[in-house]
């Protein structure tokens, strides 16, 4: 019987390695792989703790293991003999506490500048970010705000809310905190530049949902009464699931939306487009009209 | 907990779900017992249930994957056949075994689906027509070629009518409105499903025929556009979601379901209706009894007015017409909403005429909406009469479904039938169709009212639009930036314009 205990303890741990290991291959893994700069850097840290965590794993697995086979056959060649008990010993102790702190340390220090990239709104790339704006003919001054868009969570939908075109120049116009005559809307499909930072603001209508862009990494909780910054930078032109990534009601499955990644060109045609299907008053040719 | 187990051992075994079946209207239990029994044959001979339809040709839908012509160059039409039939001096259809034909050219008519492995092929007339379908294994739409499963029995003619897919569409569509719809809407249509009651306002019932945003206009209905429209952005302000990622195929299964559904529906309402009407509730039955008639005797001549084709068949006869042309007839071009001229440009004139219009006592804006817009007026303190002319329990507006409705508080900038121009024009020209929300196409008038040859304007209404377009932004034009300053700028309204 101690035999079917050594072999069951050490089956668990091989087939969670070997699970581990055939996953990728079974599409378990990640959804694809990043689709933005700052993406891989989230999966470089992820498969860095992985690491860590896989070599922990397996070691202490292997030590149990040892320890099990060991013992059954110390106890096959003398029933009376007895482990080894370490428990009380101080150095053990000292040494299992301060080894992990110093890799949580580790690891707390190391991800420091990619979180605060992806979260704290001073280390955005804001000069990246205003090149874009400016490129895009924004009529911008200093205090413009550098989000393009707005996106507004609600049960069970993404509003998005665009800056629109200046009547007179024909230019588009910065996002204002507050609707405009001006903006265009949009309903579960966010049009934005690809291959360069871009900021949206994120709000929520009515409960907490969760704005999540798998294939780029980014996850942010829409809080009400709050305004949250996020930027993504698209690698590529395609589309992009975008899903809601907090339980926020029945209809939470429905949450399911659209990103499409496109030229700067692209983009302003399709705030072009939006703008003349805002403005559809369904009059085809209203010369003929006014000639009857 | 033994007992349990067994019974979740068993539900998983067998799964939780009986086949879906349609539900009656309440009004259907006030008939006589073979009153219903009629209402349920008409309905499942002519509707089925949702796991088992029947398409009716008599209903305007686009329920088969495609209708088609057979084309036929080389193979020889009607009369050429009968002069070979002549000639060889045997009758075509002697020929022994099957021709082994397996593709076919053939002339769409229309395309709801695409066409691809497994579509079923039905022979509308022709050699083939009686004969089993034919199943197709490929589709070369360059060529507008199909390739069959197995050869034909017998050659076709040219211009032979055949049908692939029949049904398909509303198959489709079922499948996918249960999957996406059917928990607010219910089986039925009905808006009854088992996430209504969390819900307000309530979810769309279809059966009345009534759909609220249209840009039809008031005598039509919707338009499949409307509805479509509504699928793919929602409705803000309600729980209807945004349905964005359909694709255009699912998109017209589903709108086929709905109005297959809504038709249903219309038709056990209105037969419902009418069977009440001639004296065959309950309630009714009661009377004509106690005035001396005898049970046996209604139900005689209930069952004479059944069989009599001139009686009950012609009234259902009739009903579907109606229903049928009134659809039909709301998806021609002239059921749309065309504005006589375009939107008159966003300016503070503009904006203060739409308000002068919205004050203005004929037009009665400010007994529903309240002077300021905030949907208060007092119309919402009065008692409403039901249509069977009792008072509604609660004071206030309701809705053709019963529902107590609001107005529309416009500070929202919400605007539940879409933002488009066109879609506020819709709302005030023909109204909301369904709510107490009326029409004002009178306010289409002469140009010159001196000068009755003067031409149609329809600038009043644009006024007001512009002007309920500019209740949200608090008076601010395009340019203007109210962000900074927003609040200092509180009050500043659009009372500055005046």
């Amino acid at each position: 019987m101690k035999w079917f205990w050594c072999c069951f303890f050490t089956f668990w741990p091989i087939l969670a390695v070997i699970v581990c290991l055939a996953s990728p291959s079974l599409g378990w893994w990640f959804p694809g792989a990043s689709a933005s700069p700052l993406g891989e850097r989230i999966d470089d840290l992820f498969y860095m703790i992985l690491i860590i965590s896989a070599i922990t794993f397996i070691g202490t697995q292997a030590g149990l293991a040892y320890v099990l086979f060991r013992g059954a056959a110390d106890t096959d060649k003398d029933p009376s003999h007895k482990a080894w008990f370490s428990h009380g010993s101080h150095e053990l102790e000292v040494i299992w506490s301060v080894v992990p702190a110093f890799i949580l340390l580790f690891i707390a220090l190391y991800q420091m500048d990619v979180w605060a990239e992806y979260r704290v709104k001073d280390a955005f790339p804001q000069q990246k970010m205003r090149s874009v704006l400016e490129r895009l003919g924004q009529e911008r001054d200093e205090d413009s705000s550098l989000a393009l868009a707005e996106v507004t969570a609600r049960q069970f939908e993404w509003r998005i809310r665009y800056p629109g075109f200046d009547p007179e120049t024909g230019d588009l116009l910065p996002l204002m905190p507050e609707p405009q005559a001006t903006d265009l809307y949009a309903v579960n499909d966010l049009h934005l530049p690809s291959s360069s930072p871009v900021m949206i603001n994120l709000k929520t209508m009515d409960v907490q949902h969760s704005f999540f862009l798998p294939e780029l990494r980014i996850k942010q909780d829409a809080v009400p009464g709050l305004v949250i910054p996020i930027w993504l930078e698209a690698n590529e032109q395609r589309t992009y699931q975008l899903l809601c990534a907090e339980l926020c009601g029945w209809g939470h499955y429905k949450m399911k939306a659209r990103f499409v990644a496109e030229s700067e060109e692209d983009f302003l045609d399709y705030l072009h487009r939006l703008h003349e299907e805002q403005n559809y008053d369904r009059v085809e040719n209203s010369e003929d009209v006014a000639a009857e | 907990m033994r007992t349990s187990f067994t019974v979740l051992l068993i539900s998983l075994c067998v799964g939780c779900g009986e086949q879906p079946k349609f539900v009656h209207r309440a009004e259907f239990e006030d008939l006589a017992p073979y009153a219903q029994d009629y209402v349920n044959q008409v309905l499942q001979s002519h509707f089925g249930e949702p796991t088992d339809m029947v398409v009716w040709d008599r209903l305007p839908l686009k329920e088969h994957t495609a209708t088609a012509t057979v084309v036929i160059d080389n193979i020889p039409s009607d009369e050429k056949v009968k002069e070979e039939e002549e000639a060889a001096g045997t009758p075509r259809t002697s020929i022994t075994g099957p021709v082994s034909v397996r593709q076919l050219e053939l002339d769409l008519n229309s395309q709801n689906l695409d066409i691809g492995e497994g579509t079923e092929l039905l022979w509308l007339d022709g050699p083939l027509e009686g004969f089993p379908s034919s199943w197709v294994t490929d589709w070369d739409a360059e060529t507008q070629t199909v390739r069959l499963e197995t050869p034909l029995h017998d050659l076709p003619f040219n211009g032979d009518q055949v049908v692939l897919g029949p049904g398909e569409v509303l198959v489709q569509g079922r499948l996918l409105y249960a999957e996406h719809c059917q928990h607010c809407h219910g089986v039925t249509g009905d808006g009854n499903g088992p996430t209504a009651p969390y819900l307000n306002p309530k979810p769309r019932d279809y059966r009345l025929g009534v759909f609220k945003f249209t840009t039809t206009k008031r005598e039509n209905r919707a338009a499949r556009e409307d509805l479509s429209k509504v699928i793919e952005d929602g409705v803000p302000g309600t729980y209807m979601p945004s349905f964005k990622l359909l694709t255009q195929e699912e998109m017209t299964s589903i709108v086929e379901y709905v109005l297959w559904l809504s038709m249903r529906g219309e038709l056990e309402y209105q037969l419902i209706s009418l069977i009440s009407d001639e004296g065959y509730s309950v309630e009714a039955i009661r009377e004509r009894v106690a005035d001396g008639e005898s049970y046996q005797s209604i139900r005689d001549e209930f069952i004479e007015r059944v069989n009599d084709p001139d009686e009950f068949n012609y009234e259902v006869d009739t009903i579907v017409s109606r229903i049928a042309n009134d659809w039909e007839a709301s998806q021609s071009e002239d059921a749309l909403i065309h504005p006589i001229s375009p939107r008159v440009p966003y300016t503070p004139e503009s904006i203060a005429r739409g308000r002068e219009l919205y004050l203005n006592e004929s037009l009665k804006c400010a007994q529903c909406h309240g002077e300021a817009g905030y949907g208060n007026g007092s119309q919402i303190y009065a008692v409403a009469k039901m249509k069977n002319g009792d008072d509604y329990p609660v004071p206030g507006l309701h809705d053709d479904w019963g529902n107590l409705v609001k107005p529309r508080n416009l500070h929202n900038g919400t605007y539940r039938g879409g933002r488009r121009p066109i879609d506020l024009y819709s709302r005030i020209y023909a109204g909301i169709k369904g709510t107490p929300m009326p029409p004002f196409a009178t306010l289409v008038r002469r140009s010159d009212p001196e000068d009755p040859s003067s031409p149609l304007t329809d600038e009043d209404i644009w006024d007001l639009v512009n002007y309920i377009y500019s209740i949200p932004l608090d008076g601010y034009l395009p340019g203007q930036d109210p962000g900074a300053s927003a609040p200092e700028s509180e009050g500043v309204a659009v009372h500055s314009f005046e």
